[in-house]
């Protein structure tokens, strides 16, 4: 199959955009050296003429087909390649389009398969109608391999976890082109607004700071002069210390603002669907994001929260594959995340994904506090002391509040105390779930078959205060920046129950998939084994054509320690 | 558990060697810029390999490692203790490598990959090359015993 033959035009336009804005400097440059303008435009236009040459030749190579066991794809016009990538590796199938691709009639398609520093596959610019047809195939393709290698008992080994997930029994091979999608979350306006508010993108200031160190030359006429303002009886210091902090303040309303703009577009028309193995998204104002979750690709499942969002009843959402390359996620994150939705709505969505039920958690032992508050005091004292150093060394900031810090030691009790209470642990029925963090509250829940080493850290310190902390380490992409899932400080005996205790319920879970996976499908019905409640099992259950369970703002009310709700001090010490 | 060849603390020794003639050769610039006394980055360089060889040696006793029926343990680390568990399962692929500095004394690493983002390597090594790949073998074998389930 071919690529839309409109992408042709787009990208010869978009290749010799770039080569225009590079020929219109050195024109800019040149009409001085004697180019003339003529010479430029011809050379624009020669530019253009082969980006267009070229595209065409790119758009004739350019194949992607569908095989039995894999997704192939041929491309490339100086340099050949062509890739293969089996059905049951892909991760995640994205659909993009921006406003121009929309009124073009075209989408990009990003595939992932996990590992790899890049998108795997990256289709530019189909059809809207090709990339839907493409998206629906792969999950088909995907199941029907799975399926069939099922049948094949034989060949057991290999086998994609899609297969055990318990769905297979009453999917006839007919019901392939019915994609039965219940809607799990639609955001509603004023989550949309809310979200807005409360994002603050913190690249702005970084950006503008890049900006206007470049630009020192433009500011530095608008800093009065000493001379200039001690003409008016004012203090320099003073007007200098005024403009700072107008400054700061003018930097974050604009990196809120910036925030605030790009969270709506971003969010515009957020939904989420499930289907009998995946997760659908759909979202964006100007450019349309859609794609693809395999349940059985995800990794974690992150709840978090902070005082604010708390106290109004709010919770965020992150759904990790391993899909995603580290760059990739830095600047959209996951990318099932729920921005800000009400916590029942948060938890019940939560549960319908990961089928994890509420518990209470294990917090470390009380002592820990102590350390904790420590912690807080000596960082405190560090910065108190420099900047002491700092007003006594240089003599323009001898004004410098440097005591100002020392403020915080009223604070860090409450710190250390809401350190200690936010932490915990529990293991749950199929999973292992942690919660950390002082201000922004985060928990992560990950299926115990989802665990690839079990580490146990202890640091000097830890040791002192008999600690350790134990970590479940996942093949998800967020976790590069060393968030895995953590019980924190625990005590160094239960550390090493922990320990063994996962290594022993990975074993059980994964033992139990084995079981299911070579087990007809007929016995598997009624072999349910509790250790594995699946997301896609709820929906057989409800029956395919079940109402659309919307997860709205009209829930049962909630019990009170699982990882939505607020905390209570000492309602649980674990 | 099995401990380590005791050879490869000559390999840390060597390695912290270097860095500690790095960092008195740095200091001894210093002093040979400023003109101060050479005692001073003599001793530093004195109190950095002293440090190292200390290092090697509580390394090489707080390692240890064992292949259970269905993970690879390991222990070690001298001022953050860690212990890894390692399913068979999780396995992707078993490197042994043998540095120069490892071949200078007859030794080799193997290193266990796994799909997870942390740790996604671990390095056991001290082992002698026999031996190191006789431990990827048997962890090739158990790793494919194990199971057939997609890793990630």
């Amino acid at each position: 199959m071919k690529l839309a033959p409109l992408s042709v035009p787009y990208r010869a336009l978009q290749k010799a955009g770039r080569l225009a804005i590079t020929l219109v400097f050195i024109g800019s440059v040149g009409t001085e050296v004697g180019f003339s303008s003529a010479l430029v435009a011809a050379g624009i236009g020669g530019a253009v003429a082969l980006a267009l040459a070229y595209e065409f030749a790119y758009y004739r190579r350019y194949a992607y087909t569908f095989t039995d066991d894999t997704f192939d794809i041929e491309s490339g016009v100086l340099n050949r390649r062509e890739r293969e990538i089996p059905y049951g590796r892909v991760q995640n199938v994205d659909i993009s389009r921006n406003v121009i691709q929309r009124l073009l009639g075209l989408s990009a398609i990003n595939l992932e398969t996990a590992g790899g520093g890049s998108t795997e596959a990256a289709i530019r610019y189909v059809t809207a109608d090709a990339a839907t047809t493409i998206q629906d195939e792969l999950r088909q393709r995907k199941r029907g391999n799975a399926q069939r290698r099922q049948a094949g008992a034989e060949t057991v080994d290999e086998t994609e976890g899609d297969a055990g997930d318990g769905d297979t029994d009453s999917m006839a091979t007919d019901a392939f082109d019915d994609p039965d999608e219940t809607v799990l979350f639609e955001i509603s306006p004023s989550e949309l607004a809310l979200a807005g508010i409360l994002s603050f993108d913190p690249r702005v200031p970084g950006l503008l700071f890049a900006v206007f160190t470049g630009s020192i030359p433009f500011v530095s006429p608008v800093v009065p002069e000493p001379a200039a303002v001690a003409t008016t009886g004012l203090d320099p210091t003073v007007v200098l210390f005024s403009m700072g902090v107008v400054l700061l303040v003018g930097l974050v309303v604009l990196s809120w603002v910036v925030g605030a703009i790009s969270a709506v577009v971003n969010y515009w028309g957020f939904r989420l669907t499930r289907s009998e193995t995946e997760l659908r998204y759909e979202r964006g104002l100007l450019q349309r994001y859609s794609g693809t979750i395999p349940f059985e690709k995800i990794q974690t499942v992150t709840i978090s929260d902070n005082p604010l969002k708390r106290r109004a009843g709010y919770a965020t959402l992150a759904v990790e594959t391993a899909g995603y390359a580290p760059g990739q996620t830095n600047d959209r994150g996951s990318e099932a995340a729920v921005p800000i939705a009400g916590q029942d709505r948060i938890r019940r969505l939560a549960e319908a994904i990961d089928g994890c039920e509420a518990g209470v958690f294990n917090r470390p032992p009380k002592r820990i506090r102590r350390r904790y508050l420590a912690r807080y005091l000596i960082a405190l004292a560090g910065m108190t002391g420099l900047l002491y150093a700092v007003s006594v060394s240089v003599a323009r900031l001898a004004a410098l509040p440097w005591y100002l810090p020392l403020v915080g030691v009223f604070l860090a009790p409450v710190a250390a105390h809401y350190k200690w209470l936010h932490r915990g642990y529990r293991l749950g029925t199929n999973h292992f779930v942690t919660r950390n963090g002082v201000w922004n509250r985060e928990t992560k829940r990950v299926a115990y078959h989802r665990l690839q080493t079990v580490i146990d850290n202890r640091t000097l310190f830890q040791r002192r205060w008999r600690v350790a902390t134990v970590i479940g380490d996942t093949a998800g992409s967020l976790s590069l920046l060393g968030d895995d899932a953590a019980a924190v400080d625990i005590e160094v005996d239960d550390a090493g129950t922990l320990r063994s205790e996962l290594r022993k319920r990975l074993q059980a879970s994964l033992a139990d998939r084995r079981r299911r996976r070579t087990t007809s499908p007929v016995t598997q019905d009624t072999e349910q084994s509790v250790n594995e409640p699946s997301a896609a099992e709820q929906t057989e259950s409800g029956g395919n054509d079940a109402e659309p369970t919307v997860v709205d703002d009209t829930g049962p009310p909630t019990d009170n320690d699982d990882e939505s709700s607020p905390a209570e001090p000492g309602s649980t010490d674990g | 558990m099995n401990a380590l060849n005791a050879r490869i603390r000559i390999v840390w020794v060597l390695r912290s060697l270097v860095g500690a003639l790095i960092l008195g050769g740095a200091a001894t610039g210093i002093a040979v810029y400023r003109s101060a006394s050479l005692s001073i980055p003599a001793g530093l360089t004195a109190l950095f390999v002293s440090l190292g060889v200390v290092h090697a040696i509580l390394r090489y006793r707080s390692w240890r490692y064992v292949v259970n029926d269905d993970a690879l343990y390991l222990e070690r680390g001298v001022f953050t203790q860690v212990r890894t568990e390692v399913p068979l399962v999780r396995i992707q692929h078993v490197d042994s490598r043998r540095s120069a500095v490892e071949r200078l004394v007859g030794l080799a690493s193997t290193v266990v990959y796994t799909a997870g983002s942390r740790g996604a390597d671990v390095t056991i090594p001290g082992l002698t090359p026999d031996d190191a790949s006789d431990l990827r073998q048997r962890l090739k074998g158990l790793a494919i015993d194990a199971d057939g389930e997609d890793a990630v």
